[in-house]
């Protein structure tokens, strides 16, 4: 008798339904009205990369290994350095980081032994053609500037 | 990137060339089989805990069908091949079985040479119909009475087995670059 | 008029083309079908195949890892753990208990994203909206755990071979605790939009039966084979990165119908939560990495690892020619072998089902097609 009740008044679907009907005032919205509010990302995500600069000396940190181009999967850094004669130490020139074939892996932020590339916060780079992907140590330096739109 | 590795290192030609560090594989299941298939079985090895045997081309079908029906071991687990191009046989074919029953798993090792046609395990084991269409699409190597012996994952058109050691995967990208934008591939 | 003209033609060959909202990925069938039965059917597999075992000959081990994840980008970190335990094997390298019941944790939670995306989308594809909502909402409280951890949400690259790479961060361990206290009461919810509703029994009994003769003749492995009711899990019977120290249970079905399928993952969900309630509490001290030599030069050989990843088992053959390049990475995709069961599902059913189907064996393409 009770199965039959059951089965007439929908009683298992009813049941499904005040599952979502508990749901009319939520406490807790889960959207995120981007891009009025970015999203916080956590410390460790790997997302642009960026050439640190010794905030002292104002010089950069690379040491020009080629560690972070070894242990890259797809070969997309390129690190030219020059022999100072003075110092006897190599000094970096130009840092080629090709961010469209990036798959942000993490390994040539891991190979570094200075810190000096690292993979930080920003995900926002999109550029307007290919070879703007490709990031020369300037851009590296400075980090993407995406377009702040006023809201 | 490398695209042709030299199989182990160059040695003097006296020493034979390197080889696994194996243990020989001696319980029950190995005696059994030694006995029932005598000559066709070429070694019976223990590698890092894993057992595998080698066998000759035309014995593998009546092994599996052995191990299936006699041993317990009802299922195919992979079937797949690895390219030795300096080898005379140069496809070493991997079938890996594995027993519910005795929760063991085995490897049957079989050397084929280009051009030849194994004999298809789809009889012993249904699982084997999509692996061995794989292995075709990949290698080139036919099987034998298989029901449906095309490509799977390539597109129908596609000439080359991609997988072999002198397709190279940059030349493939050159050559498509090439044919479909009219550039120079970047890599 | 010659007889049986086309008049009398019964049969009509439909393709569910590579676009589909329903076929999770790019898979193309084709049905033949008499009236709205189906009467047989034909994959066309390969519209995501991008030559994964031919990348892994060109790289060096350490390099190759964060291919992997791509192959099952639902459930990125088994493919990792196994590709790691692989390699680990061949290297003979032991690594530390703490690494290893991290990586428990991880992989457990990997689980649960993993069924949670495959009970949203099933329930989509049978017709059900709202659980997709849900059950994506629990899966951010997952990804926002693996961001935190390892910087990735989705090809998260967790693992490196022979450990970890980073440490724990602070708050993991509560904020693990607090997703589990969190998540079994929504578990239930799910259960309760679902399991007692009528139209989901209707939809999904007796539909795509897969009996444990088959399962084992096709290679069905997984809560498929779970289902049909094999009381079989590589987690249970050849235990890896420290599972034999937990305690938990197989669920097991009946007949191996949709619905059965269904009550296996969702008890799994639950079951994982209990792997890694344990795990967190007996989150043993020390170092997070094994001794692996700096450039990774396994001895010539090979290995078979296989692992329970969400999907089935996924198993890699590597073989080692002694240089820094594997000479041979054959992943063994659970979903490429769970497929061809497909057709043995399918004969008899209503279009509609296939739908079901295809749903049921929980496939995702990037696996399919490596």
């Amino acid at each position: 008798m009770r199965k039959f009740l059951r089965t007439v008044l929908l009683i298992d679907l009813i049941e499904g339904l005040w599952v979502t009907f508990r749901y009319q005032r939520p406490k807790h919205i889960y959207t995120e009205q981007y891009p009025a509010e970015r999203p916080k990302v956590a410390e460790r995500f790997r997302g642009a990369p960026r050439l640190n600069i010794n905030p002292e000396t104002g010089e950069t940190l690379c040491i020009a290994c080629n560690l972070c181009a070894l242990a890259c999967p797809e070969n997309l850094i390129v690190v030219s350095s020059e022999r100072n004669e003075k110092t006897r130490r190599k000094e970096l020139t130009t840092f080629t980081y090709d961010t469209s074939r990036c798959m942000f892996c993490g390994l040539c932020e891991d190979a570094c032994p200075t810190d000096a590339l690292e993979l930080t916060q920003d995900f926002e780079l999109a550029a307007y053609s290919r070879e703007g992907a490709i990031w020369d140590r300037q851009m590296l330096e400075e980090g993407p500037r995406p377009t702040k739109y006023p809201y | 990137m490398p695209e042709q590795k030299a199989e182990g290192k160059p040695q003097p030609a006296a020493k034979a060339p390197p080889a696994m560090a194996v243990a020989p594989w001696d319980d029950e299941l190995a005696r059994s089989l030694k006995q029932r298939f005598g000559e066709q079985i070429t070694e019976l090895s223990v590698y890092l805990g894993q057992k595998f045997l080698v066998a000759k081309p035309e014995a593998v079908v009546p092994i599996l069908q052995y191990l299936n029906s006699e041993a317990a071991f009802d299922y195919l687990v992979d079937v797949t091949a690895v390219d030795y191009p300096s080898r005379a046989e140069r496809f070493e074919l991997i079938y890996i079985l594995y027993s519910f029953a005795r929760n063991e798993r085995i490897r049957i090792k079989t050397r084929v040479a280009e051009g030849a046609r194994p004999a298809s395990a789809t009889g012993v084991y249904p699982t084997a119909n999509w692996l061995e269409r794989e292995v075709f699409d990949m290698f080139g190597i036919e099987f034998a009475d298989h029901p449906d012996m095309r490509r799977i994952l390539m597109p129908e058109d596609w000439t080359g087995h991609p997988l072999r050691k002198d397709s190279s995967i940059l030349a493939m990208d050159h050559r498509w670059v090439k044919e479909h934008l009219g550039i120079d591939s970047g890599q | 008029m010659p007889d049986g003209t086309y008049l009398d033609a019964t049969e009509l060959v439909l393709n569910m083309g590579p676009q589909h909202p329903s076929t999770h990925g790019v898979l193309r069938v084709i049905l033949k079908l008499d009236g709205e039965r189906v009467i047989g059917t034909e994959c066309v597999i390969g519209y995501l195949h991008r030559g994964v075992e031919k990348i892994g000959e060109n790289r060096t081990y350490a390099q190759f890892a964060p291919y992997v994840d791509r192959m099952d980008y639902v459930a990125s970190v088994s493919n990792g753990l196994g590709y790691c335990l692989a390699v680990e094997k061949l290297l003979s390298v032991e690594v530390p208990p703490r690494a290893q019941a991290v990586r428990v944790i991880l992989t457990e939670l990997n689980r649960i994203a993993s069924h949670l995306i495959w009970l949203g989308t099933h329930a989509l594809d049978v017709g059900a909206i709202t659980p997709l909502f849900y059950t994506m909402r629990e899966r951010e409280e997952i990804l926002k755990i693996y961001e935190k951890y390892c910087g990735a949400r989705l090809t998260t690259h967790a693992f490196r071979i022979g450990g970890l790479q980073y440490e724990l961060y602070e708050g993991f361990e509560d904020e693990v605790r607090a997703f589990c206290d969190m998540f079994l009461p929504k578990v239930d919810e799910y259960e309760e939009l679902l399991t007692g509703n009528r139209i989901w029994i209707a939809r999904l009994k007796n539909v795509g039966v897969l009996n444990a003769e088959d399962c084992k003749a096709y290679g069905v492995t997984g809560p498929m084979l779970r289902a049909a009711g094999v009381k079989w899990d590589l987690r249970k019977a050849q235990p890896y990165s420290g599972y034999e120290q937990y305690d938990f249970e197989i669920p097991t079905g009946v007949n191996g119908d949709s619905y059965d399928r269904y009550l296996v993952r969702i008890e799994e969900m639950r079951q994982s939560v209990r792997i890694i309630r344990q795990a967190v509490d007996r989150m043993p001290e020390g170092p997070i990495m094994g001794k692996v030599p700096k450039v990774i030069k396994p001895p010539l050989g090979e290995v078979y690892v296989s692992i329970e990843a969400p999907k089935g088992e996924l198993g890699y053959y590597i073989v080692s020619d002694g240089s820094t390049q594997p000479y041979r990475v054959r992943v063994r995709p659970p979903s490429f072998v769970n497929l061809q069961a497909l057709d043995k599902m399918c004969r008899g059913a209503l279009v509609a089902d296939v739908v079901v189907i295809i749903g049921t064996i929980d496939i995702v393409l990037g696996e399919v097609d490596r």
